[in-house]
């Protein structure tokens, strides 16, 4: 699962923990538990924020993209992808990039997101605990712009 | 870039029309024969020829990427040559996209205190169709898929280069640390 989704839930059995390298400080016994995908942290969004999904028609996102630039008058924008919708990102800034005859220039910046999932007991009579887990997943951030003609 | 898609677009729609011809009689009898990449130079200028070059392919491990790439940069294993590098490019194209991040970011909370310059491109793929038919014709279709290339460096970089990230501060890293003890916690 590399997609951002809303919390839905999905039911896992939490197997015991392969005993070979790994510290036994989170081993876990044979609870059944509904693991929860909490939603990414809420990022700052300004007007010229794009925040590419993958349930969002394409061409929905694409020509919401063009729409910012040509009719809304901004002079750049950017548009943010997470996981899975990082192939999404490149492909419409790439996209804007070569309707616009080269006039449009591309500043892509990579970096991590800390995504928290958690783990609920889904009996509560057992004695397993409510535990969150962390792990991390790739974002880029593509800064679309028309470049200042009197140089950088 | 308009030039490959139009070519893309008409080679698209002479092979529609043959598919249909196969699909009239009941079976596609058309097989890959070659996938070729163009091997275009890399987009961030002034890179030495002699750059370590990682090819992140969709089905690369990231393990083995990143063992290789930081011994070479740390020299942890201290090599046969010896020498450590300071500079390395990663690229990766269509679903090799996100593998070629996360190695960059993991490589970066790794080695600590590199610069980086991201570029995106498209990249043109030849392929070649052949039919099993004798005497029928073959295809060659030109497909354009999104790319990335990441320079990542211990030198500075011209900061001025679109796509440049300086390298994140210190306290960043420490954080990026218990991160990857974290990302280290079994996934079920």
């Amino acid at each position: 699962m590399t997609e951002p989704r809303s919390p839905g839930m999905s039911s896992i059995q939490t197997a015991p923990v392969h005993a070979d390298s790994t510290p036994p400080a989170v081993e876990m016994d044979p609870v059944e538990y509904t693991l929860r995908k909490r939603l990414p942290r809420k990022l700052p969004k300004r007007r010229n924020d794009v925040y590419v999904n993958m349930k969002t028609d394409f061409r929905a996102q694409l020509a919401r993209c063009q729409k910012l630039l040509e009719g809304g008058g901004h002079r750049e924008i950017c548009v943010h992808g997470l996981g899975l919708a990082i192939n999404r990102a490149i492909n419409i800034a790439l996209q804007l990039q070569a309707s616009s005859q080269g006039a449009l220039q591309l500043a892509a910046n990579t970096s991590t997101v800390e995504l928290v999932d958690d783990l609920e007991p889904e009996d509560p009579d057992e004695a397993g605990e409510p535990m969150t887990r962390t792990r991390n997943n790739s974002a880029i951030h593509i800064k679309v712009f028309y470049p200042d003609p009197q140089g950088p | 870039m308009t030039e490959p898609r139009g070519q893309m677009k008409s080679s698209n729609a002479t092979s529609s029309a043959v598919m249909e011809l196969q699909s009239a009689s009941g079976q596609s009898n058309f097989r890959r024969v070659s996938r070729t990449e163009d091997s275009s130079p890399y987009p961030i200028p002034g890179l030495a020829a002699d750059i370590l070059h990682m090819r992140v392919k969709e089905g690369s491990k990231i393990r083995n990427l990143l063992r290789f790439a930081t011994a070479r940069m740390q020299g942890e294993g201290k090599d046969s040559n010896g020498t450590l590098l300071r500079q390395v490019v990663f690229t990766g194209s269509g679903r090799g996209v996100t593998k070629t991040i996360t190695c960059v970011e993991i490589l970066k909370r790794k080695v600590g205190g590199l610069h980086q310059v991201s570029k995106l491109y498209y990249k043109t793929v030849k392929e070649v169709w052949e039919s099993q038919q004798p005497g029928a014709p073959g295809i060659t279709m030109q497909r354009t898929v999104p790319a990335i290339c990441i320079l990542l460096s211990k030198d500075p970089l011209d900061p001025q280069e679109t796509g440049y990230q300086p390298p994140p501060n210190p306290k960043c890293s420490h954080r990026g640390r218990r991160e990857s003890v974290c990302s280290q916690l079994p996934s079920p």
